[in-house]
């Protein structure tokens, strides 16, 4: 499986922005390494603040920053900014509607894997999900993250880049369009059951998906990669065809795609869908490959799940 | 204007917001009172500012860090022109853009939101580096209460406001020894509130934040200040000026009876 660095690609698209757009600027809680903005610093070295670890600060600083009309973007590890600077996201940033770029390292077990719970976070989806006014996105490999990074600095508000460890596996094309705000259908084979994944879980998705196929199951596998503001039509136009869904993410069973998927679900077309994630536990220190079929996210587990989306009547 | 200008100025901005929170039926007027008068220098005489054009980008900035005492900055913005004064007792209610604590998007004339404690210094440090890097000429000016340094994040701005120089941030920290609870020197091991700005690298200063004259010397010094960013340690007295409620915490957030409000107007009537 090649691997491709999210931080990376993610780094390089705001290069290429920051070239053309000064008031693009790094605000960094120690994090330039982490984030790979070692080219953007030493490009633009007055363009990088850093502030120690101190996401609390940084965050805070990034609202200040945004308040003159500097297009800020703070770097820092999901949960730090996420958890540790929640209220400074969601009162000073979110609340106003502050143009700042906030890029979470780290999203999942996967990104975090041997660090431990620690540095692993399956919170942040949910967290920003609730704070009014807050775009999120999870793009599924560096390509998408490349992407991902350049629409969102089109955005005039506030937006959460969800990245990973930076070793997440290439799953699609280079060319592949990403485009916020929309979910893509990556492939259909037919309409017995939806498969809906959202970041770096897409490889295992795509292998359910085929290994459905042998079993003689016909799938759709569709990339959220905008968790919000969802695209609740287009995902209730799936599911009238599939009536029926499973859902994968590398989060916590709470808050995250899955369960924006079950509420648009609820809205517009009931229907049977298997949530897939990490199911409230803190999981443990790891290789990612294994963590990910530990914690209940191997093929199988997205195999058996669409299987038991498609019964009928109850499953209990 | 002249001193006694802005010290009757002040006045006028605690009268009014005695009168606010009164026909309001809420708010905080006690902390109001202990920053007026750094208010009113600020706004009649430091700050260069557009009322007219409440956005202008070349203008001076303010975070009122301690966001609940923002009957006196509505105040000071009414009377300078920003809105008028007769929207001020809609101050907490539906339809009014005076919201409880400062926003940016409803009010004319507020540059942040603020009012969850201990973030005006790191916002304030945002904007003066924004500000910096587009070549704005200007100062940004916080008012930080004692109690609310408190919090980890007023520290985590000192030392990152150090560092990168910012010669134009300008802070206020308005000592009154009072926060919601009770004594600040009897919940918390802050003081003395100078030196520890002074072990992080700040200019530092010490005055009486009534004292009009000592306010403007000390802005003034801290203009000719241009690599550190500059704190400036405010003995004041909460509830300041109106005798009931003068270091009486009950005041905090309380709101004057009919009675109250015309003691107020009494006690201050000589001195507008």
């Amino acid at each position: 499986m090649m691997t491709k660095s999210t931080r990376e690609a993610t780094m390089r698209a705001l290069v290429e922005l920051a070239a053309q757009d000064e008031r693009i600027v790094l605000v960094s809680p120690d994090a330039v390494l982490a984030g790979r903005a070692v080219p953007f610093l030493e490009k633009y070295p007055g363009r990088v603040i850093e502030v120690g670890i101190a996401e609390q600060n940084a965050v805070d600083l990034a609202a200040g920053l945004a308040t003159t009309g500097m297009k800020p973007v703070v770097v820092s590890y999901a949960g730090f900014l996420t958890m540790r600077a929640c209220e400074m996201i969601r009162t000073f940033i979110a609340y106003p509607g502050l143009n700042v770029k906030l890029i979470g390292l780290n999203g999942g077990m996967l990104g975090g894997e041997r660090e431990g719970v620690t540095h692993q976070f399956y919170e942040d989806v949910g967290i920003l999900r609730s704070m009014p006014g807050v775009t999120v996105l999870t793009p599924a490999d560096a390509g998408q993250a490349y992407q991902a990074a350049k629409a969102m600095m089109e955005v005039d508000g506030p937006v959460y880049l969800r990245l990973g460890s930076g070793r997440e596996p290439e799953v699609f094309p280079e060319e592949t369009p990403f485009v916020l705000g929309r979910i893509r259908e990556v492939a259909s084979y037919g309409d017995d059951v939806a498969i809906f994944a959202s970041g770096f879980v897409m490889n295992r998705a795509i292998l359910a998906l085929e290994q459905l196929k042998e079993e003689g199951i016909h799938g759709t596998l569709v990339d959220i990669s905008t968790v919000k503001p969802l695209d609740s039509r287009a995902v209730a136009a799936v599911l009238a065809r599939t009536n029926c869904a499973v859902a994968v993410e590398d989060h916590n069973f709470y808050g995250g795609m899955s369960s924006a998927v079950c509420e648009v679900a609820c809205h517009y077309h009931p229907c049977r869908v298997i949530r897939l994630g990490l199911r409230d536990v803190y999981p443990r220190s790891g290789k990612p490959e294994e963590l990910l079929d530990a914690y209940g996210l191997a093929v199988r587990d997205i195999v058996d799940g669409a299987r038991q989306a498609m019964q009928r009547g109850s499953t209990v | 204007m002249t001193n006694s200008e802005l010290s009757r100025m002040a006045n006028r901005l605690r009268l009014d917001v005695v009168e606010t929170v009164h026909r309001a039926g809420d708010g905080h007027p006690g902390p109001c009172m202990s920053i007026a008068d750094i208010v009113a220098v600020l706004y009649f005489e430091e700050m260069k500012l557009r009322p007219e054009e409440p956005r202008w980008p070349q203008r001076d900035r303010f975070v009122l860090s301690k966001g609940h005492a923002c009957p006196v900055l509505y105040a000071a913005l009414a009377r300078r022109g920003f809105f008028d004064p007769s929207e001020l007792p809609g101050l907490r209610s539906l339809g009014s853009f005076l919201q409880g604590h400062p926003d940016m998007n409803k009010t004319p004339g507020i540059d942040t939101v603020s009012g969850s404690l201990g973030n005006g210094v790191s916002v304030g440090l945002g904007m003066a580096l924004g500000c910096r890097m587009q070549k704005i000429d200007n100062y940004v000016y916080v008012v930080v209460g004692d109690g609310e340094q408190q919090e980890g994040v007023v520290w985590e701005a000192a030392m990152a406001a150090a560092k990168h120089n910012a010669g134009n941030l300008i802070v206020f920290a308005d000592c009154n020894n009072n926060q919601s609870g009770g004594k600040v020197t009897e919940l918390s091991s802050l003081y003395p509130v100078s030196d520890k700005w002074t072990a992080f690298h700040w200019h530092v200063q010490r005055i009486d934040g009534h004292d009009i004259a000592a306010i403007r010397e000390a802005i003034r010094a801290a203009k000719e200040e241009t690599q550190r960013p500059s704190l400036i340690e405010c003995t004041t007295v909460k509830g300041k000026n109106i005798p009931y409620m003068e270091n009486n915490n009950a005041w905090h957030k309380r709101t004057p009876t009919a009675e109250e409000v015309a003691a107020a107007r009494e006690a201050l009537g000589g001195l507008i």
